[in-house]
Formats: structure tokens, sequence, C-alpha cells
């Protein structure tokens, strides 16, 4: 049978689909989030299905996660993104300790057990710094396309120093910056030295290795090598790592039919 | 207590009030139908889920008619004192004297979440440079300049020195606003040298003999105040029964706390509670009635925990909660995660121990002064967290900072240190704002977070 996981996140929908029995994944899909939450999720969920050859009849669980988790109205039940990235990471890589998500509207940090279960986390608060929606809006600022972000930031050989601690600080010092004919790679090169400062503030002084990096934000180039920069210790980015909410909640949903 | 309890919105309390007042309910004078207080512009009571029984019907009129009993005691003429950031000493010493009562003002902290901003006290604030970069009691600023919320007192306290910094700033401002203030240093609390004569505080701590003396000769000047004000002497009989009586509301309290936090199920809600153990600091300025609030709701609770009922899960995640919310539906919103407050570290643990009776009355407001925990180290703080985490049974810790208090910018890396190396539960830090409508969903997600982890680590 067929369980689903969905992350309704801040930015994009992800949906993954699992086979209990045999723990793969069979079909995945990926759209942008918009102000109709519920009409988005149906409508992705179903072509995910469709691509698949798949009904909702053949669907034995959902799981729904993620910031817009409560509007999936048709999922069985929800659980915290804390939760499904840890699974989700659990699954990959089975030896991680630590993993840190960085998304669009938030980051966090989870700390995992031997076992792969949550032990502590950590999150940011409030404040879109060290999140992927900062990325958008310097990337915005500096007419770069944010797919073309991190290859641009990869040209720096003097990253600018940027705060880290306000996205609209962060703006108003990337125009002073721009004013002052920085060259744009220090600029991107600084915002991501900015984010990845930004969580390993959040992590304290305790981080344990191995760390697996998950979210949109670790698809971004450089900002792998900026996170281990600011940790003082390899990052590994988890595979397909914008899905792995979504993985964890389609594992979730599996755990929970076969209970 | 017949039926099992539950939480009810307002509207619900009005038809349950009607029930109980036809099957013959009793009220004190400040009695009423919740509603009422909705209607007189505490809108944010509309949002808030209560506790059904009798007992927290008093409990709540009683903390919502604080400024009723305020404007009744200086119509009678009655001295007022306001007592700031002192959080359980000076109340001791001005109850003890009839014609004298002592209030909070800095209790106008919640002004801004209870009326919803509908008052505009933090407006005012920050018209006076005490803008939002200060914790959410500047709206005691505003509460002083409209004079809406409490009689001008005829005497303010406001304690200074290691206890805050934003409220010293702030009272500062309020000084220079034309109400003087009768200030009293509180220095931070250290540890002992080696041979240094110390003194054993409330709480298990041990402070330099020195240190309590000088707080003893600060308290000296506020008690020749508060003789003064009153015209009358605060004489050692009358000091040793002022203590006598506020340390039957901390014992009633203690046995409270003790009961609600551990009893399986819940017997008593967060909220409930959180308004219970604030009324250690204050009483409300009316110290015999405070403790009839205290004994019915511990007689509700007791009841409860002999018919083995409860509200909750049986199997809710059980809590630690540091710091106080500033808006109070937090309380609510933690219970609707599936979690329940098994132990609680309010800043204000000094108002909650019992003051020495042994001892000389003024050694012995001095050294409960002095056990303070914002004036200690946020590791004096963290160990005694820890301790009540042990005895509580709680399974993780929500540290809840208030947005501005600069105490609450470190402390919570510290405790969650501390905690993480000698006591290994999980530790959530959030922030809470006076009206937390719009940060509710990320809120909502670190608690049902923090209790899916407890959950997984049940299964161990």
């Amino acid at each position: 049978m067929i369980c689903a996981g969905i992350d309704a996140g801040s930015r994009t929908i992800k949906v993954v689909l699992l086979d209990r029995d045999t723990g793969r994944v069979v079909g995945q899909g990926l759209s942008n989030q918009g102000v109709e939450q519920s009409a988005l999720v149906t409508s992705l969920f179903e072509a995910v299905l469709s691509e698949q050859g798949l009904t909702r009849r053949d669907v034995e669980r959902i799981v729904a996660t993620g910031y817009g988790r409560n509007a999936v109205e048709f999922a069985d039940t929800t659980v915290t993104e804390i939760t499904c990235h840890a699974k989700g990471v659990r699954h990959l890589v089975p030896e991680a300790a630590t993993v840190i998500d960085i998304g669009g509207e938030d980051s966090k940090l989870i700390r995992l057990d031997a076992r792969g279960r949550v032990r502590d986390f950590a999150m940011n608060d409030r404040c879109a710094a060290g999140t992927g929606r900062f990325l958008e809006v310097v990337a915005a600022r500096l007419g770069t396309p944010i797919e073309a972000f991190g290859a641009t930031a990869s040209q720096s050989r003097t990253p600018a120093p940027i705060s880290r601690m306000c996205v609209v600080f962060a703006e108003t010092e990337i125009i002073g910056l721009l004013a002052a004919h920085t060259p744009l790679p220090d600029i991107a090169a600084g915002v991501q030295a900015a984010i990845a400062a930004r969580v390993a503030g959040m992590a304290g002084r305790k981080v344990d290795a191995p760390v697996v990096f998950t979210g949109g934000v670790a698809r971004v180039s450089g900002m792998k090598e900026s996170l281990e920069s600011a940790l003082g210790q390899p990052v590994a980015v988890a595979p397909d790592p914008q899905m792995t909410g979504a993985l964890g909640a389609a594992l979730a949903a599996a755990e929970m039919a076969g209970a | 207590m017949t039926d099992p309890p539950r939480q009810l919105t307002l509207g619900q309390w009005d038809l349950r009030y009607r029930q109980l007042e036809q099957a013959g309910m009793t009220q004190p004078s400040y009695g009423g139908p919740l509603s009422r207080h909705l209607a007189e512009g505490d809108l944010r009571l509309a949002r808030l889920r209560y506790d059904d029984s009798p007992a927290a019907l008093r409990l709540w009129n009683f903390l919502l008619t604080e400024e009723d009993r305020l404007h009744e005691a200086r119509s009678h003429g009655k001295k007022i004192v306001g007592t700031m950031k002192d959080l359980g000493t000076i109340p001791v010493m001005a109850d003890a004297i009839d014609n004298v009562v002592a209030f909070y003002p800095d209790g106008a902290w919640w002004s801004p979440c209870v009326m919803e901003n509908s008052t505009g006290l933090l407006e005012i604030a920050d018209s006076m440079g005490i803008d939002e970069s200060f914790c959410p009691v500047r709206a005691m600023i505003g509460a002083f300049v409209t004079g809406h919320h409490f009689p001008i007192p005829d005497l303010l306290t406001c304690s200074v020195g290691a206890t805050c910094d934003d409220f010293s700033a702030i009272a500062q401002r309020l000084e220079d606003l034309g109400h003087p203030i009768l200030w009293w240093e509180v220095p931070h609390r250290r540890h002992p040298d080696q041979g240094e004569a110390s003194i054993q505080l409330p709480g298990g701590c041990l402070a330099p003999k020195t240190q309590v003396d000088l707080v003893r000769s600060e308290l000296l000047r506020v008690k020749g105040a508060i003789e003064d004000l009153a015209g009358e002497p605060l004489d050692e009989p009358r000091l040793r029964s002022g203590i006598a009586k506020a340390n039957r509301i901390r014992s009633c309290l203690a046995e409270l706390r003790d009961l609600a936090y551990t009893a399986r199920p819940c017997p008593m809600p967060a909220l409930e509670m959180l308004i219970a153990e604030m009324l250690a600091i204050h009483f409300c300025s009316d110290r015999e009635e405070c403790l009839g609030v205290l004994e019915a709701l511990l007689a509700e609770v007791k009841a409860r925990v002999r018919a083995g009922v409860g509200l909750l899960d049986a199997d809710a995640a059980r809590v630690f909660w540091v710091n106080p919310v500033a808006d109070l539906r937090v309380m609510n919103l933690l219970e609707a995660c599936g979690a329940r407050v098994c132990g609680t570290e309010y800043l204000f643990t000094h108002a909650l121990d019992l003051i020495s009776e042994d001892r000389a009355p003024m050694d012995a407001l001095a050294a409960t002064a002095l056990a303070d925990p914002m004036v200690g180290s946020a590791d004096d703080r963290a160990m005694r967290i820890e301790r009540e985490i042990r005895r509580f049974g709680a399974e993780a810790v929500v540290v809840s900072r208030i947005p501005g208090a600069s105490h609450c910018v470190w402390e919570g890396w510290v405790i969650q240190d501390v905690l993480g190396d000698r006591c290994p539960v999980p530790v959530l830090e959030i922030e809470v704002p006076s009206v937390a409508d719009a940060v509710t969903p990320e809120l909502r997600t670190r608690l049902e977070a923090i209790v899916e982890t407890v959950h997984q680590r049940r299964t161990r």
C-alpha cells in the first residue's frame, strides 16, 4: 500500500508517495505555495498520484507537515516538520546526529539521538534572517535570479560583512554596499555567511557530527560551505534536500499505518 | 464538584454561571459572570478558555476586580503603596498596617494583552521614548498617564540595582513624569567567599551576610516611609503577624502547586495556576481574601484528585514552564497542543518560599528579597529549575522569552546549557509578545514539536 507525505511549506508544497511494503519512494512532486493553499495541495497531490497511475483509494494513510499542514484537509493527521525532517534524514543518512533545515520562512536545528529520534531542537524566532526568504530579498535587490545566487556568490574573494540579525537592516546595509560599488559576488557571499552565522548561533556550543543539511536553501550552491565555515565542521547535504520533510511525513504515515 | 471538570469559553461560562446561580452558588462581593469583564473592555477574555469550577470563577473575578478594590480603598481613605519590581517583599510590610494597601503597578504589563491594546498603553510609552526595545511592563507608564487602571499611589517604591535594567529605565521615566519613587537597592547576589560570614536564603542559596545586611538597611528605609505614610509604627509584632499571614498564603500555594503539578490527570489548567501563582506577589491588594481564593482553589483541586478526575489527556506531555507569558492565551495553546504544565519558574520563586519566622522580621525579609532569582546568577536560577524539574517529573522545558526584556536575551541560553549538561530533557525557547495572535501558528508548531519529542522519548 501507498503512504503519502505532504509538506505544505511557506514557499513550496512537496508530496512524496512511499510504498510501505518496499520502503521505496514511488512518486513525488513540488509546486509553489500560494493563497489558495488547500486547492494547491489537492491539485499537486492528485497530479502526483495520476503520474503514477494511482488514485486516492490506493493511499492507505496521509500525513501532512509544514507551516500549512492544517490546510491539508484530506490528511489523516498532522506531524510537525521537526519530527518529519528527523525521520526523513534518519532514513537517508542513518548515522546523522544533527539536522539543519533552512526553508523559506524559518530555519531549525534538530539534534537526534542514537536511534534517530528528536532529542532537542531550536528554531529561529520571528525573523527572516537565517531563512530562504533572506536570500530571495537580497537576490531581488541585486537583480540576480535566485537560481544564480550561489554561482554569483562563488565568485567572491572577500565576502562583505552583513548583519545577521535582521533582514530589513541587512537590506539597508546592502543598499549601502551597492552605493559603495561593492562587487555583487561579495554581497551575495556575505549574505550566505550571514545566514550561516545566524544558524550557527542558534546551534549554540554543541553541534554533534555528522551534520545533515535539508530544505530548499540546501540547494543553493555555496550555502553548504558557508555553514561548514560557520559551524567549523563538515556538513552533508541530504539527497533531494527540499523533499526531506515530505519524505519524513510519508515515513510517519507508514509507521502509523503499520502500527 | 460532581461533574468531570472541563475548560469553557466565555459564552459557555455564562450558561454555567446561570446554572450555578440557580443552584445556590454563593459569591463574594466582587462576584458575577465573567463576561461582564469583557463588556468592560477586557476583550481578550473572549479568546481564553477557563476552568469551569466556582473556585476558578472566584479567582478570575478577584483578579479582574483589582482596580475596583484599589479605588474603593482610596475612597475609604486608605493609603496606597505601589510596590514596583519587588515581587513579594514590600507588600508583606505594607499589609501589616490596617490602613495601608499595597499593589503591583507592574501588573499593568498584562493590560495590553487582556484588553488587546485597546487602551493604547504601549503607544503612550512609545511616545515617551520607552519603545518596544523595552519589556512590555512599559505599559505601566501608560497606566500612570491615563489614570484609568489604578489610582495614583500615595507612595511608590521600586527595587533597583540587580533586579532589572529595563524596569529601572521605565521607572526612571515615570519619576521624570512627576511620580516620586523611593528606590531601594538590591545588589547582585554573589556566592560567599571562603570563610566569609553567610546567610542561608529561602530556596537554598547562600549569600554573604554583608549583602543581607545591606538589603535590610534598604528595607528599613522603606519601612520608615510606610510608617510615615500610615502614621503608625510598623513594629515587630505587626511585622511578625504580616509575615505569618504571608506564609499562610505561600503554604497554601505550595500545596496547590504540589498537587496540581503532580496529580494525574491534571486537576487544574495552566492558566488558572499562573493567575494563582501571581497572587503570591501582591495578594491583589487584599491578603485575607487572597487566602480565601487560594484555599477555595486548593479545595477544588483536592476534590478532583480524590475523585480521580481532571482535564487534558492522561498522557499529556509534562512541561516545566519558565517565565510568565505576556499573552495569557499561550497557556491555553500549550494544552491544546497536548501538554500540561508540571512545574513553573515565573521569576519570582522567592515569593513562593516561606519567609523565616525564626529570624528577626527585617532580617527575614531581607533574606527573602535577596533570594529573588533575578538578582542572582542565571546558573543559580537554572539549578533551581533543575531541582524543580526532577521534583515534578517534567519531561520538557519551555523557556518563554518576553520581548524586550533584557534578562531574557541571555538567560534562556544559560538555562538551556545548564539543563543540557545536568538534566537532559528537551528545552524549547519561544518568544511570546503581548498579543500573540500573529505568531500563533509558529508557536503552535514549536509546542507541538516539543510534545512529539516527549512522546518519542517515552518510547525508549
